[in-house]
């Protein structure tokens, strides 16, 4: 299957990703969309670096990955925070930038 | 007649279609969905397909990574956070700012697909010479020679991930007062 197809994919989930960190008001879910977006350009990372026959793109994808497993677990302690002050999950009412 | 490289390479593109478009799916079911808890599964079922995809392009130590991190770690750890905060359902109302949000990302998306298809990028004819590429010894190898000071300072963002959650779950919030 040539790149279009590959470049197709990958654009069309990032777009859905950042479609649903916008649209999406669940901070859970707007995590999920964070994760959808990165998980777009790894598999663009690695598809080119099969086309392009170089390790690299799959050593970029790899460290992705670790930065995306570190800020899913602070991401989701700062959720959990949140939570245990304020008893609701909806980022339009989280507007007070004092604890 | 059909030889066999004919019939197996037109099987890899059925496949690798197949699999882009569930994966595409089930990235859409990811946002469209209320509940929490169907978002999680649908994420799983795009990371699994990931997976496969990656399986297909010579990828097979990064395949395994994604099952191991993504579907197992992560995920589990969203399921565990969402157990403890009950899923609760999202209403989802239609407003102007939504469509001006949909508007805008169809938008990039032409705009991306466009920029990346008109680059000068262009694949190199022939197939993989090395027998062992995209294996764990490969990356192992590329890893510890050439990006050893990036490794290294991966190792660092976990740690300070780690102890940022330490601090984060040790020390209690005092409840806040609405104004």
């Amino acid at each position: 299957m040539g790149q279009e197809f590959v470049l197709l994919v990958s654009a069309s989930v990032f777009c859905i990703g950042a479609c649903g960190f916008v649209i999406r008001k669940n901070p859970l879910i707007m995590f999920m969309s964070v994760e959808l977006m990165l998980n777009s350009v790894n598999f663009l990372l690695i598809t080119y670096s099969s086309f392009l026959n170089s390790l690299d793109g799959q050593i970029f994808a790899l460290f992705i990955m670790t930065v995306a497993a570190a800020e899913v677990v602070v991401g989701l302690a700062i959720i959990l925070t949140i939570f245990r002050t304020r008893h609701e999950m909806d980022v339009d009412h989280i507007d007070a930038l004092k604890g | 007649m059909f030889d066999l490289a004919t019939v197996f390479e037109f099987t890899r593109d059925t496949v690798i279609l197949t699999v882009g478009i569930t994966a595409v799916l089930a990235s859409l079911g990811v946002i469209l969905c209320s509940s929490p808890i169907y978002c999680a599964l649908y994420l799983i079922s795009h990371m699994i397909c990931l997976a496969l995809l990656f399986l297909l392009y010579n990828a097979e130590f990064l395949a395994v990574v994604q099952i191991i991190v993504y579907a197992g770690a992560v995920m589990i750890l969203f399921l565990f956070i969402i157990a403890l905060l009950g899923g609760r359902k999202e209403v989802q109302e239609n407003s102007l700012e939504r469509s001006i949000a949909f508007g805008l990302i169809f938008t990039l998306l032409g705009e991306l697909y466009l920029s990346a298809t008109v680059g000068p990028t262009k694949q190199i004819e022939g197939t993989i010479n090395s027998e062992m590429f995209g294996t764990a010894k490969a990356i192992g190898l590329e890893l510890f020679s050439k990006h050893i000071v990036a490794f290294e300072l991966a190792s660092a963002v976990l740690l300070v991930a780690a102890v940022g959650v330490i601090c984060l779950a040790k020390f209690s919030f005092t409840p806040l007062k609405r104004r």
